[in-house]
C-alpha cells in the first residue's frame, strides 16, 4: 500500500490511464497525487482548467484529460513532484516522460541516462530529449525517450559515470539478519538522556527508584537539564522514563518548573543593561 | 530603561512575521524580537517548494515566502522595528519581557504579545546516542541549507514524517547518499507524495523499525535495526547493521512554550500537539489577557496554519488596542475559512482531535 511504501500501487496507476485514443493523441499529464492532502497548485496553475477546480483544498487532482494538452506547467509548479508529462503518441515504438528533476548536475540534451522505476530501481536506458528550466518555479522538467513498453514505469532517471544521485547499489542495505546477540543488550550506561550534563539513563532510572519522580526533583539532584538546552532535549525524555517506570500517565508528570532566563546567561549581563 | 510599545512579538518565524506585518498593517507599533540573526525560522532552510493554496504562498519555496514576509515588515518603516540576535529569556507576571539583544541586557513592557516562539526537536535515547554524527533533522538542515556544510557522507534517517522525507530528499540533493528511513509505525506519516520522490531516487523506507543502537570509535560507524512488533519491541534475528557516518533523527516536535509557563498561561499536554500547549480562545488569546499565540507553539503543524494563525494573532491584538481596520470582519473570517480548509483533510485528523482540547473560555 502506498502509505506503506510510498510507491502508488499497479491498480492505482491503472485507475488512471486515459483510454487507448486518447493515450495515441498526443501529450498528457499523467497526476499520480492518490492522497487527501492540503494542497491545490496544480488546479490553480492549469492555464486550461484541465485539472479540475478543488472546492475543498484536500480533495484528490481530478483530470479532464480531453481539456489537457500536456504542456507540463502543472509538472513544474507541484510541490509533490507527482506530475508526469507521458507522451505516447510518436508511435515507433518509443515514447517520452517528462520528469520533475530537483537534482544537479543536470544532463544533457542527447545524454544517455538510466531509466529507474517508482522504487528506484533501473529499468534500462533513456535518451534525454528535452532540458526546459523555469525561472519561476526552479523545477528543471526534464524529457527522456524511453521504450514504449517503459513509459508508465520510469520515474527518474540516474546519471552515468558516477554521477548518480543515489546508486542503490551502494545503498543495498544487508539483508542478512544479524545473530550477534550482544547487538541488542541494552546498556543503561551507554545511553545518554541529558547531553548538555552527560547524564545517563542510568542514573535517571535509579533515581526514580530512589523516588525522585518529578522532573524537577531529578533536575535538582542530578543537574540533568541544566545545561545550555535548559531541558528542551532531556525533559521531554526523562518525563517518559518517569512515566513508565511509575505507570503514571505522561501528562500527569509535572514538567519542570519553567523561570527566566530562558538559557544560562552570565550573572555580569543582568548588572550591564542599556541605558538609553 | 524600560521600552514601552503597543505590541511585542517573540519569534520571526512564520508565525511571528505575519503577526508583526498584520497588526502593523493595522497601524499598531510593533516590536519584533528574533533569537536568530535572520528572520524566518523554519523558512529559512526549507528550498522545497510549499502544499497549502496560493494565499498560503503554496508552491513557492520556504526561503523566498521568509523574504516576503521581511521585506512587506520593512515597508511600515518606524511602525514596526525588528531587533535581531535578540533572545526574549524571561516573561514575568506583570508583564515584564527581558531581552538579550546582542549581549545587552533590555526590559520591554508592550500593552499586547504575540509568543510565536515555534518549536524544538524531541530525541530519541539508545545506546551511544551521544557520538559525534547524531544530529536532530532541524540541524542537519541548518548545517546544509543555511550554512553550507556537508553533514557526512552517507545518513541514516530515523522517522518518515513530512520532515524526516524532506530532509532526506534534501541531503540527496546535496549529494550526501541516504542509506535508508527507519519509520517505528507501520505506515509512513508523511505524505505519499513525498515518500514518492525518496523512494524514486533508491531510498528504501522500512516501516515498523527501530534504530537499536549506534556504534562507532570516534564518531559514528553504524547503526544496528530490527523490526519491531506492536508494542515496540524488537522481533529477534531481525537485526541488522547499516553502515553510515551519520544518524540523523526526525521523531517529531515539541512546542517552545516556556515564556507561556512563566508568564503564568494556562497549559495542557496534549500528545497530538506535540506537548505542552497554551489554552487559548479563538482571537489565540491565552488565559494571561493580552497574551496572544501562533504558529508551532500553539501545536506543532504546519508554516500554512502558523502563517494564518499569525495573521489571525496580530490582528486581534491589534483590534483589542483599537486598531481596527475596516477590513477586520473580513479578515478574520477569511483566517476562520483558511484554518477551517487546512484542517479539514484525514492528513490533520491529529491536529484536530488535538485542537478540540484546547480551547478555553
Ligand atoms: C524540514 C521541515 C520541512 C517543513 N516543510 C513544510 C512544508 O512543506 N509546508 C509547510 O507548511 N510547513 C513545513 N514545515 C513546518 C514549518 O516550517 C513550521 O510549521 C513553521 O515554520 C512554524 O512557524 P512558527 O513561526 O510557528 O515557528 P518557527 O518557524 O520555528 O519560528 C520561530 C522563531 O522564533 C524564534 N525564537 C524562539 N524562541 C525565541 C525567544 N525566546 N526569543 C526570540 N526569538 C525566539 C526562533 O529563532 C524562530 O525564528 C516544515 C518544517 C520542517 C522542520
Ligand atoms: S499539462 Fe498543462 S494542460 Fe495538462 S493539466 Fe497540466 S497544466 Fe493543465
Ligand atoms: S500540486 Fe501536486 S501534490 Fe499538490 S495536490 Fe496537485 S498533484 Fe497533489
Amino acid at each position: 500500500m502506498l502509505i506503506n511504501t510510498g510507491v502508488p500501487t499497479r491498480e492505482q496507476i491503472e485507475l488512471r490511464l486515459p483510454s487507448p485514443e486518447r493515450r495515441a493523441r498526443g501529450p498528457y499529464a499523467m497526476v499520480e497525487c492518490f492522497q487527501e492532502i492540503p494542497c491545490n497548485p496544480c488546479s490553480t496553475s492549469c492555464p486550461f482548467d484541465a485539472i479540475l477546480p478543488m472546492g475543498d483544498i484536500n480533495e484528490i487532482p481530478a483530470i479532464d484529460l480531453d481539456r489537457c494538452t500536456g504542456c507540463g506547467i502543472c509538472a513544474g509548479v507541484c510541490p509533490g513532484l507527482a506530475i508526469f508529462i507521458i507522451d505516447e503518441s510518436k508511435g515507433d515504438g518509443t515514447a517520452s516522460v517528462t520528469i520533475p528533476y530537483e537534482f544537479r548536475p543536470l544532463p544533457e540534451k542527447g545524454e544517455m541516462v538510466r531509466a529507474v522505476n517508482r522504487e528506484g530501481d533501473v529499468i534500462g536506458d533513456a535518451v534525454v530529449t528535452r532540458v526546459l528550466l523555469s525561472k519561476k518555479t526552479k523545477t528543471p522538467l526534464v524529457t527522456v525517450r524511453v521504450a514504449d513498453e517503459h513509459v508508465h514505469e520510469v520515474r527518474f532517471f540516474n546519471l552515468i559515470d558516477n554521477k548518480t544521485v543515489c546508486d542503490k547499489t551502494s545503498s543495498k542495505i544487508e539483508e542478512e539478519p544479524k545473530t550477534d546477540d550482544t547487538a541488542c543488550a541494552t546498556d543503561d550506561d551507554e545511553i545518554i538522556l541529558c547531553r548538555c550534563e552527560g547524564i545517563t539513563l542510568r542514573t535517571i532510572r535509579d533515581l526514580i527508584r530512589e523516588g525522585y519522580t518529578t522532573v524537577d526533583e531529578i533536575k535538582r539532584i542530578s543537574r540533568a537539564g541544566m545545561g545550555p538546552c535548559q531541558a528542551r532535549t532531556c525533559g521531554p525524555l526523562i518525563a517518559s522514563e518517569i512515566a513508565r517506570m511509575t505507570g503514571q500517565p505522561v501528562a500527569e508528570i509535572q514538567p519542570s518548573a519553567h523561570r527566566a532566563p530562558v538559557k544560562p546567561m552570565p550573572i555580569e549581563f543582568f548588572l550591564g543593561g542599556d541605558s538609553e | 530603561m524600560m521600552y514601552k510599545i503597543d505590541l511585542v512579538v517573540i519569534g520571526g518565524g512564520p508565525a511571528g512575521l505575519m503577526a508583526a506585518n498584520t497588526a502593523a498593517e493595522a497601524g499598531a507599533e510593533v516590536l519584533l524580537l528574533e533569537r536568530d540573526g535572520h528572520l524566518g525560522g523554519q523558512l529559512v532552510k526549507q528550498t522545497h517548494k510549499f502544499f497549502g493554496s496560493e494565499k498560503q504562498h503554496a508552491s513557492v519555496r520556504g526561503i523566498d515566502i521568509s523574504t516576503m514576509l521581511g521585506d512587506r515588515l520593512d515597508s511600515f518603516g518606524d511602525r514596526a522595528t525588528v531587533w535581531k540576535n535578540a533572545t526574549a529569556i524571561g516573561f514575568y507576571e506583570d508583564g515584564v519581557i527581558t531581552v538579550d539583544h546582542d549581549g545587552v541586557y533590555k526590559k520591554v513592557k508592550p500593552k499586547r504579545v504575540v509568543v510565536a516562539t515555534g518549536a524544538s526537536e524531541k530525541f530519541l535515547s539508545f545506546p551511544n546516542n551521544d557520538l559525534p554524527g547524531i544530529y536532530g533533522a532541524g540541524a542537519v538542515q541548518t548545517m546544509m541549507n543555511v550554512y553550507g556544510i556537508r553533514p557526512g557522507h552517507r545518513v541514516l534517517m530515523i522517522g518518515a514524517g513530512n520532515i524526516g522525507l524532506i530532509v532526506s530528499y534534501q541531503l540527496m540533493q546535496a549529494g550526501v547518499s541516504v542509506a535508508a528511513i527507519v519509520e517505528g509505525l507501520p505506515k509512513i506519516g508523511g505524505y505519499a507524495v513525498h515518500a514518492g520522490k525518496v523512494r524514486r531516487a533508491g531510498v528504501p523506507i522500512l516501516t515498523s523499525h527501530t534504530i537499536l543502537r549506534a556504534d562507532g570509535q570516534e564518531s559514528v560507524e553504524r547503526a544496528t535495526i530490527a523490526r519491531i512488533d506492536r508494542t515496540w519491541n524488537a522481533i529477534p534475528e531481525t537485526e541488522r547493521t547499516i553502515e553510515c557516518d551519520v544518524i540523523c533523527i526526525s521523531v517529531g516536535l515539541t512546542p517552545l512554550a516556556e515564556l507561556l509557563w512563566q508568564a503564568g498561561c494556562e497549559m495542557r499536554y496534549i500528545p497530538a500537539l506535540g506537548g505542552s500547549v497554551p489554552l487559548r480562545n479563538d482571537c489565540l488569546e491565552t488565559t494571561v489577557k493580552g497574551v496572544y499565540v501562533a504558529g508551532d507553539v500553539t501545536g506543532i503543524e504546519e508554516a500554512s496554519a502558523a502563517m494564518v494563525e499569525g495573521h489571525l494573532a496580530g490582528l486581534e491584538a491589534a483590534a483589542s488596542l483599537g486598531f481596527k481596520s475596516d477590513s477586520y470582519d473580513a479578515e478574520r473570517k477569511d483566517c476562520m475559512e483558511q484554518l477551517t480548509a487546512l484542517r479539514s483533510g484525514p492528513t490533520a485528523e491529529k491536529i484536530r482531535t488535538g485542537l478540540a482540547c484546547t480551547a478555553c473560555l
